[in-house]
């Protein structure tokens, strides 16, 4: 396919844990055995529990932990095996906004310094033109001239987050994997930012990939979403698929916990037994046979495959499994 | 001007009037919480929604009598439980309540329980300071409450230590630490914030099972409408320090009256078209030090006329809906007060 962005091919990251000199290392699977697409322009959404891998995943498509193994392969060429130079020249393209507003803007710099870096580092325009740049940039993202001398605590958690967006876009990359974006905000501050995403996207041409835990925010922004797991991918599918029609007993759990949005709607609630067991030891066969109510006799020792479905969605469960 | 309304006709456990808490700063004091109104029975479930900022969780302290001595302190009105004042309660005697007749659980699990005791041992100080219980009777007691709340193998439980366990574990060690007093009022700030939504889920359920078989009543604080439509009887909507409206729950979202209310429910996600532009309340939370003059929202609202920006607003109320805007008052005084004779509408509230 032509249109296709950004295709991750059976991505793992594994960190070793130490268990002592003599003793073998053991092995935490963050990620395991990732694959997805996405497409030039449209919202690609990851979602899932804490620990799930979903941040990891962000953040080993960019490299900022190395891959165990797989490849990322962005607008064709593979990613996962430049040098540390050539990745932070590939970065240009590809762009991150973090969760914590708070933590991820220097605070010893002034807004200035912060917008204008990642072009100074890229060595794009001369100083004049960078900082008009970042004037420009600061007023798309609804703040004014005027705050560019100052420094990150004089603003609010809404206002610091859309420094973070700033930076990102002021390179005009092609994608933007937006971990976690609004979720340490206010719920009114919440839906301002979530409409800058959008405005943005549609003005600059953007591709996202939208991790977040907050399914309703999710529902509402993203084209296509995969639900992980345990660190492998158990469902992937159109938005409105997904929402109206979970396949995947562990996404059909999910939706059903989500908060209802008014008191006279009907609770139909599937609630999960006991804990998201431990990553170190996950359990054999599919992940979630634990936890699951259909849970069947080869759930235990076989590990489903992601099988792509007749309407295009994909699926790791047996229950779906065509033999 | 009396503005307490009263949702229920059953008799009130905690009676809030006319509440300012203040905190000192280097110079002078803060209002961080004004004239807060509240009444909550026996067996009922009351949300307190806000952003931050809004003054919530202060509100809670102070019922706690848990706030910062001598920074925070109630500059004015008074809190009643049972018909009993709490709010000028000697620490002793504070002390005697907490545990006891008001329980809280707090937002994170996992900074709440001492690293260093056993489940046990912390699940034992609201018993040996409350009950007369020997040792064995305690051990008993706590393995009985933790699985009646859904702890499997709580004989094993006891002795673990809180890093042995998982978060929402860890929510529901806390729990039952605020159950063992058999409290008649549980106070639960952000209890699912730090949780996934699955186990939102099982706490959630868990708070609604207590509610309903103990008849505790509860005051939960979120900023989480959806928590609050969840298990919430009435609700009251805080912004700035102030509660701006304060109804039963199925009101508040068939009904909503404050401009700020309306804003809040439209802005949830699921409310708007999918990829469409969320409504959404411009500007920020006000810091305490400068709120504007008027009514706290006004700088906010889009419905602001002279008179938000000149004057605060009064609370309004018909009996079972009080709401504190300019857009509600009729004839400014007279005309609200009269309304607000005619209680004794009963309402019915979900049983």
């Amino acid at each position: 396919m032509s249109n296709t962005l950004l295709e991750v091919k059976r991505l793992k990251k594994h960190f070793a844990i130490n268990n002592g000199l003599f003793k073998d290392k053991s092995y935490v699977k963050a990620v395991d055995n990732v694959s997805f697409s996405v497409m030039k322009g449209e919202t690609f959404g990851i979602v899932g529990e804490s620990g799930c891998g979903k941040s990891t995943t962000g953040r080993t498509i960019l490299r900022l932990n190395e891959l165990t193994s797989g490849e990322v392969l962005f607008d064709g060429q593979d990613i996962s095996t430049l040098s540390y130079e050539d990745m932070r020249k590939a970065r240009r393209k590809l762009q991150m906004v973090f969760q914590d507003p708070y933590a991820s803007l220097n605070p010893k710099k002034t807004i200035r310094q912060i917008l204008t870096e990642p072009l100074r580092v890229h060595g794009l325009f001369t100083k004049k033109e960078r900082e008009e740049k970042a004037a420009e940039i600061i007023e798309i993202v609804g703040l004014h001239v005027s705050h560019l001398d100052r420094y990150p605590h004089e603003f609010s958690g809404g206002q610091r987050q859309r420094i973070g967006i700033a930076r990102a876009v002021i390179l005009q990359p092609d994608l933007i994997i937006a971990d976690e974006p609004v979720s340490a905000l206010d719920v009114s501050i919440q839906s301002q930012v979530i409409n800058l995403l959008l405005r943005l996207q549609m003005d600059f041409n953007l591709t996202y990939i939208f991790i977040s835990h907050d399914l309703g925010v999710v529902k509402h922004i993203t084209d296509r979403v995969a639900v992980m797991y345990l660190g492998r991918i158990v469902e992937l599918a159109k938005t409105e698929d997904l929402y109206d029609q979970p396949m995947h007993p562990y996404t059909q759990a999910l939706l059903s916990a989500e908060p209802i949005r008014h008191p006279d709607q009907k609770r139909d609630r599937i609630i999960l037994k006991g804990d998201v067991p431990s990553p170190v030891s996950p359990p054999s066969g599919c992940t979630f046979h634990t936890r699951c109510v259909s849970c069947m006799e080869i759930c235990k020792t076989e590990i489903p495959l992601l099988e792509i479905m007749e309407d295009g969605r994909s699926v790791a469960c047996h229950l779906y499994n065509k033999m | 001007m009396k503005e307490g309304i009263q949702l229920s006709t059953l008799k009130p456990l905690l009676e809030i009037r006319n509440l300012d808490v203040s905190f000192r700063t280097q110079d002078s004091s803060l209002r961080i919480v004004h004239g807060l109104n509240l009444t909550l029975a026996q067996g009922e479930t009351i949300g307190i929604v806000g952003e931050s900022g809004s003054g919530k969780s202060v509100t809670s302290l102070a019922i706690m009598g848990l706030l910062p001595k001598p920074t925070g302190f109630i500059s004015n009105g008074e809190i009643l439980l049972d018909g009993r004042k709490i709010s000028d309660l000697k620490e002793k005697e504070m002390r005697e309540l907490r545990g006891n007749d008001i329980s809280m659980i707090f937002q994170e699990p996992m900074t709440s329980l001492n690293p260093v005791f056993t489940i046990g041992d912390q699940l034992s100080e609201p018993l040996k300071r409350h009950k007369k219980m020997s040792r064995k009777e305690r051990r008993t007691r706590i393995i009985d409450m933790l699985r009646t709340l859904g702890i499997s193998r709580p004989e094993k439980i006891i002795d673990e230590y809180p890093h042995q366990l998982s978060g929402g574990m860890r929510q529901r060690i806390m729990i039952s630490l605020a159950m063992l007093g058999e409290p008649k009022l549980l106070i639960a700030d952000e209890p699912t914030t730090a949780l996934d939504v699955t186990i939102q889920a099982q706490i959630l359920d868990l708070i609604r099972t207590i509610n309903k078989q103990k008849n505790t009543s509860v005051m939960l604080i979120t900023h989480d409408l959806g928590v609050v439509a969840e298990i919430c009887d009435k609700v009251a909507v805080m912004y700035a320090g102030e509660i701006v409206e304060y109804t039963d729950v199925r009101t508040l979202f068939d009904k909503p009256l404050h401009p700020y209310t309306q804003g809040l429910i439209a802005s949830m996600p699921n409310m708007n078209e999918r990829k469409g532009e969320l409504y959404s309340i411009a500007g920020n939370v006000p810091r305490p030090t400068d709120l504007p003059k008027g009514c706290h929202f006004s700088t906010r609202c889009m419905y602001a006329m002279d008179c938000c920006h000149e004057e605060a607003p009064p609370t309004t109320s018909n009996g079972c809906h009080s709401v504190r805007c300019w857009l509600h008052v009729d004839q400014p005084e007279g005309h609200s007060v009269e309304i607000e004779e005619e209680k004794n509408v009963q309402y019915a509230v979900r049983s």
